[in-house]
């Protein structure tokens, strides 16, 4: 009789917010939007939905259902299914650690950015001055002053991913503040999670519901949502747009980390999953279209207040040339005075001219941006423009931070779950240990990320941790609950937990169409790894201002490799240890039988 | 004869009177934006307030070079435009065909740019003097950083709550332990029983299905 019982969760409420929580993260504030942009607008929608109901809603019913039928996290709930496909739930963990170590960085940055909000003065609102007071820093002259607090003050960044340099102090301490709040909500395992993902659910709708209603009665927001929303609807025949539709389901789910199956773990036998599993992914979807919308309503404001600027510049600088009254030159009446300008000083107008075509809304509302440069510098450049900009500063970061530990929580419950089912572990660790230990190994990797070369690993680790190796762990678990473990079996078992069997549109899905999706999937992908040539990063460069694009070292090319290969070698290396075992205990079997036949009395007692 | 030596005679001391324009080397321009920056409360630009400039500009003259007396007749100022722009030029009081150097007039507009902006509730931006630049104010830094109060709080909160759910579970285990201790004192057979104890019940491994188990 086991002595203590699997923990569960206090009610199923608390299940369906841990999973919302855990899926609707940052990749639905700043992935989507741009997707939504660059795919033709509301004509996006038509492959996304069709996606979800093709690929998500069906592999995300599939995980719940294996953890509330297996009650074990990913690495026992595999075994069980098949012992030759152990390794898929290893490479789970493997996968979910790589990305524990990168994401807290994320809400380092938001915590950063959020104690940096409470100035009178947002401090990446102007260019700090330089230190003989002539002018200001040369670097902020260059870019912008939000980019060169994001790449200077916030990351340090150096020019490449050789140079390394110390520990930036405040990043340190932002991710151990990070950490320690994860191990907070986590400390007594479901029960302590169970609570926290009330708040961490509900509380960013909230601040998305203000800040839509902030967003649109923006001036110029009309202008962002009217180009998102008008559908081009050209952009289908881009098999690009069908391929980054699948993706962006597949990954914002956050299937195959093994976090949903430690969830549901702690389910009732009985739990209606079926239902939950459509509810959750159709708030995950709805929570990017409405993400999606305030984004749109602040990118028109900033367009907006971007042209309006630059307009404005132009007539001052008409002004100050043909010497006119201040009010006689406003916006409107700019082309017939610079035709003026034209007929009277033509070599002033060939230097003016140019500055007046780079004024332009289209090209300011086409720039898309998306990951952590759509939310750290586009947005704060918004927001700094904004009436109490502090406030609502606070407000964004403070959503930024739930919507990642929120997704962090399910991160590290696919961890943890597992290693507590080793009843070694669960024997010689309590809880808060074993918690605290696996939070103490992550900061203690994670600190290389503060570093001043950290962002180009955290970019590599972004790319390449967990993309591929994931589309992988999630093709092997479809086709092994649809053929090897039997989709006959599977029926049962469902039948067994909701008292029905799946109907047609589950089995035809799981069966067919999911695997064929991901399938095509995979090929795409390896097919752009190889035709991209060698991995190329983004770098900052202080001198020119901006990004340039440098190639990997040989030992960052070496890492990546060693990345993909960690996680995805699992499977394999698993089913040929399960394969050895097998065969020594037929042989160990085989050879307890012959001396138990010969009239030997020493008989070993391994049958 | 006698008329053209008169006029050549009157020429150098006409040629010697100090021209200002944007071709001389000596002047400043100004640059007054009065409708950007006071909006709907702006003021006309008239004589009487270029007068005050020239007294504004006087008055910053003397702040510098106090030896000499500086008058609004010395400050000439010319090619005055609709734009409220206009060049000026400072001369000597001693002697009206000198000019003051170009580096002592930026100096006195410098140090006295506070003085002269407020005079026409105006700021740096839209009181240009072309060519000098004003001095930006020192930045503020207080004795701690900000962030870093921000941080202590939030800091101090956590590990406090840490703290307490670590406690909490702590004490709760050393009471489950203290009444276990009086249970077996009770029974005194040697039997111990572990009740169900609030929990909803105990998997039974025996009843489960072995189907699940795949067959090796």
């Amino acid at each position: 009789m086991e002595k203590d019982a699997r923990p569960s969760w206090d009610n199923p409420t608390q299940f369906v917010l841990a999973c919302v929580s855990y899926a609707v993260g940052l990749g639905n504030v700043w992935r989507f939007p741009y997707l939504c942009q660059m795919h033709g607008g509301g004509g996006f929608m038509i492959p996304y939905l069709l996606m979800l109901a093709l690929e998500g809603i069906p592999l995300f019913y599939m995980e719940l259902a294996i953890g509330q039928r297996m009650r074990l996290g990913s690495i026992g709930a595999w075994n069980a299914i098949s012992p030759y496909l152990g390794g898929v739930g290893i490479a789970s963990v493997v996968t979910s650690l790589y990305l524990c170590l990168y994401y807290n960085v994320i809400n380092a940055w938001s915590f950063w950015y959020l104690f940096q909000s409470f100035q009178s003065v947002l401090p990446w609102s102007e260019c700090p001055i330089n230190n003989n007071l002539t002018g200001f820093v040369e670097e902020c002259e260059i870019a912008t002053p939000t980019q060169y607090f994001f790449y200077r003050e916030t990351l340090d960044i150096s020019s490449s991913i050789d140079e390394n340099g110390g520990v930036h102090m405040g990043q340190a301490l932002c991710l151990l503040l990070s950490w320690m709040i994860v191990y907070l909500f986590i400390v007594k395992g479901v029960k302590s999670t169970g609570k926290v993902v009330y708040f961490t659910a509900t509380f960013p709708y909230i601040v998305l519901f203000i800040y839509l209603i902030r967003g649109v009665t923006l001036h110029g927001a009309l202008n962002g949502v009217k180009y998102m929303f008008t559908p081009k609807l050209e952009q289908l025949a881009n098999p690009q747009t069908w391929i980054n539709a699948a993706t962006q389901i597949f990954f914002s789910l956050g299937l195959g980390f093994g976090s949903l199956i430690a969830f549901a773990s702690y389910n009732h036998h009985n739990n209606n999953f079926e239902h939950q599993a459509i509810m959750v992914s159709l708030i995950n979807s709805g929570t990017s279209i409405f993400a999606s919308i305030v984004t749109f309503s602040i990118y028109g404001f900033k367009a907006t207040l971007n042209y309006e600027n630059c307009l404005e510049k132009v007539r001052v600088l008409l002004l100050n040339i043909l010497e006119m009254a201040e009010d006689s030159i406003t916006q409107d009446n700019l082309d017939y005075w610079m035709s003026e300008l034209n007929r009277t000083q033509p070599e002033q107008y060939a230097g003016l001219s140019p500055k007046l075509d780079s004024c332009n809304l289209e090209s300011e509302l086409d720039t898309a941006v998306e990951g952590t440069g759509l939310a750290f510098i586009v947005y704060s450049e918004a927001i700094k423009n904004m009436p109490a900009a502090q406030l609502w500063s606070v407000l964004y970061f403070i959503m930024l931070l739930l919507l990642g530990m929120g997704s962090m929580l399910g991160n590290v419950t696919a961890i943890i779950t597992p290693l507590r089912d080793f009843k070694v572990l669960a024997r010689n660790f309590s809880n808060g240990t074993l918690n605290g230990l696996v939070c103490l190994l992550c900061l203690l990797l994670g600190l290389g990320f503060t570093t001043r070369s950290g962002n180009y690993w955290f970019t590599m680790f972004n790319e390449y941790g967990a993309t591929f190796s994931l589309l992988f762990i999630v093709l092997v678990e479809v086709i092994t609950v649809g053929y090897i473990y039997g989709l006959k079996r599977f029926e049962k078992d469902v039948e067994d937990m909701l008292g029905r069997r799946p109907n047609w549109y589950w089995k035809i899905m799981l069966a067919g169409v999911s695997p064929i999706l991901l399938i095509s999937l995979f090929v795409f992908y390896i097919i752009n790894y190889i035709q991209g040539g060698t991995p190329t990063y983004q770098a900052w460069n202080k001198d020119l201002g901006k990004s340039v694009v440098m190639e990997y070292p040989w030992y960052g090319q070496a890492f990546i490799a060693l990345l993909l290969v960690s996680s995805v070698s699992c499977v394999p290396l698993n089913a040929l240890y399960a394969f050895c075992m097998k065969k020594q205990k037929i042989i160990q079997s085989q050879e307890c039988t012959i001396s138990m036949n010969t009239v030997k009395s020493a008989c070993k007692p391994c049958c | 004869m006698l008329l053209a030596l008169l006029f050549i005679a009157c020429l150098p001391p006409a040629l010697s009177v100090p021209t200002c324009g944007k071709d001389h080397n000596d002047g400043y321009q100004v640059r007054l934006s009065i409708k950007t920056a006071l909006g709907s409360d702006a003021y006309a630009w008239n004589p009487s307030e270029m007068f005050l400039f020239r007294a504004t500009l006087a008055f910053a003259m003397r702040k510098v070079l106090q030896a000499q007396p500086f008058e609004v007749s010395n400050i000439v100022v010319c090619n005055e435009t609709q734009r409220v722009s206009f060049w000026f030029i400072v001369t000597s009081p001693d002697d009206n065909t000198t000019l003051i150097p170009k580096a002592t007039v930026e100096r006195a507009v410098r140090e006295s740019r506070k003085r002269i902006n407020s005079a026409f509730l105006l700021s740096d931006k839209t009181l240009e003097f072309v060519g000098i630049h004003p001095t930006l104010a020192t930045p503020i830094q207080p004795a701690t950083p900000t962030w870093l109060i921000v941080f202590g709080v939030v800091m101090g909160a956590v590990c406090a709550g840490i703290v307490a759910l670590l406690l909490s579970s702590f004490v709760q285990k050393r009471r489950r332990d203290r009444r276990k201790g009086q249970g077996d004192k009770d029974s005194g057979r040697g039997v111990t029983c572990d009740g169900l104890e609030g929990r909803d019940g105990v998997y039974n491994l025996s009843f489960s299905d072995d189907d699940r188990l795949t067959k090796l």
